[in-house]
């Protein structure tokens, strides 16, 4: 006769492991495609629990073991600065993100900039211009400075066709250079540069990319 | 111990009752111990590790669920580690009592228990890791306790095994688990203070 108790212990490991990962797989979101995790102890100092692509649904991931260098999960923001007079669109990719800041007039900044780990990230733009923000739940808060004035922000995760978009282009010897937040109610700000002069810019449908009344294709920007 | 050569054994087909058993009946416990640690490890460093999995109510953080369900499996091997040592007659003054093997089967199971959520983790979130010393050797050693672990079970299946094999792979399975403790709930402990 063969002892049968140790397999019984073996198979309930091996069920219950089968149901943890079952429960993970279901209700565990797949935020970060870490290339390099953090080891199996977990650092809950640094959580990544603001990941903006984790929704927060009940169960969900709180503070989660840390990365020392995960990459952030890519993600669109779109939204106004907290005095209602510009727009902030964030795109993050691969760890890079590029923000525009416009307030549809003739104040506008391009920044650029790495995002670290936990999604937080500071980008700098022409002139001076910064941008540093962090994610808080499915926002991204935090302060812009361009053109010498600061303006504090909050962008909503942005869903297609919100998002941020950009055409550049010479037209009949004219250079013209636009670039469009398009929030998430729809509303659009945009600015046009023809020639070194900013002036509002025309609406585009952001499906298609063109650009009202003029030979132009906008599309959606990515750092 | 005498043993008659010509009594009839009853249900032993092969090998007899005499003699050192078949070293073949080692092969399925070293080859599913090697299978298990090795499985774990490349599903470790395969399998994009998803950062975050779910979390238990009252706790701060899955460092701290970890940390805790760790230190209660080592806790229970502790259990196991004395009751052996009694087992055997290695402990000066105890002697095995009548409960110490169900007492060291209970221990055992629940200690295992405590450590698989905690292993599902580890892999599931986080994967095989080997970017510091420490980590380098909770990841190792995190695969070979299950491995040993698992050899320790199949051998257990068995009758008449070497007196020494035994305690060889369940000390093998303590240490492991000793290491692997002390490079993960201990250092979290240490780290971040005793927080739950």
């Amino acid at each position: 006769m063969k002892r049968s108790g140790p397999l019984f212990t073996l198979l309930g490991g091996l069920l219950l492991a089968l149901l943890l990962l079952t429960l993970n797989a279901t209700t565990g979101e797949k935020t970060t495609p870490a290339g390099d995790q953090a080891p199996p102890t977990p650092n809950p100092t640094a959580s990544p629990s603001p990941r903006p692509s984790a929704p927060p649904t009940s169960e969900a991931p709180t503070p989660t073991p840390t990365p020392t260098k995960t990459q952030a999960p890519d993600a669109d923001y779109a939204g106004r600065t907290d005095d209602d007079s510009s727009a902030i669109a964030v795109t993050v990719r691969d760890g890079k993100a590029v923000a525009y800041f416009c307030d549809g007039r003739n104040r506008e900044s391009w920044l650029k900039g790495d995002v670290a780990g936990d999604g937080s990230m500071k980008l700098t733009g022409k002139n001076g211009a910064t941008l540093e923000a962090a994610p808080e739940g499915d926002k991204l808060t935090g302060t812009a400075k361009v053109d010498k004035k600061t303006f504090a922000f909050t962008a909503d995760r942005a869903k297609k066709p919100s998002g941020l978009y950009r055409a550049t282009q010479t037209v009949r010897g004219a250079r013209l250079d636009g670039g469009w937040i398009v929030l998430p109610n729809g509303d659009q700000v945009g600015i046009l540069t023809r020639d070194g002069t900013r002036e509002p810019a025309p609406e585009i449908d952001p499906a298609s990319g063109s650009v009202t009344g003029e030979d132009l294709t906008a599309r959606p920007v990515t750092p | 111990m005498s043993v008659d050569p010509n009594a009839v054994t009853q249900g032993f087909p092969s090998p007899p009752a005499h003699g050192s058993p078949h070293p073949a009946r080692y092969l399925v416990p070293v080859f599913a111990a090697g299978l298990v640690a090795v499985g774990l490890g490349v599903y470790g460093k395969a399998h994009d590790p998803a950062g975050t999995s779910f979390n238990l109510a009252g706790f701060s953080s899955t460092g701290a669920v970890k940390s805790w369900l760790g230190t209660g499996a080592f806790a229970f091997a502790v259990v196991q580690f004395v009751t052996a040592l009694a087992m055997y007659g290695r402990l000066p003054g105890v002697r095995s009592a009548p409960w110490m093997p169900g007492l060291h089967r209970w221990s055992g199971r629940i200690a295992f228990l405590l450590a698989v959520p905690v292993a599902v983790h580890c892999l599931y979130a986080l994967g095989y890791q080997t970017f510091d010393t420490r980590v380098m050797w909770h990841s190792l050693l995190g695969c070979f306790f299950f491995g040993a672990f698992t050899a320790k079970m199949l051998l257990l299946r068995h009758e008449r095994l070497p007196g020494w094999l035994l305690p060889l792979v369940g000390g093998a399975v303590f240490a492991g688990l000793a290491v692997v403790w002390v490079t993960s709930a201990l250092w979290f402990f240490r780290t971040f203070g005793v927080t739950t």
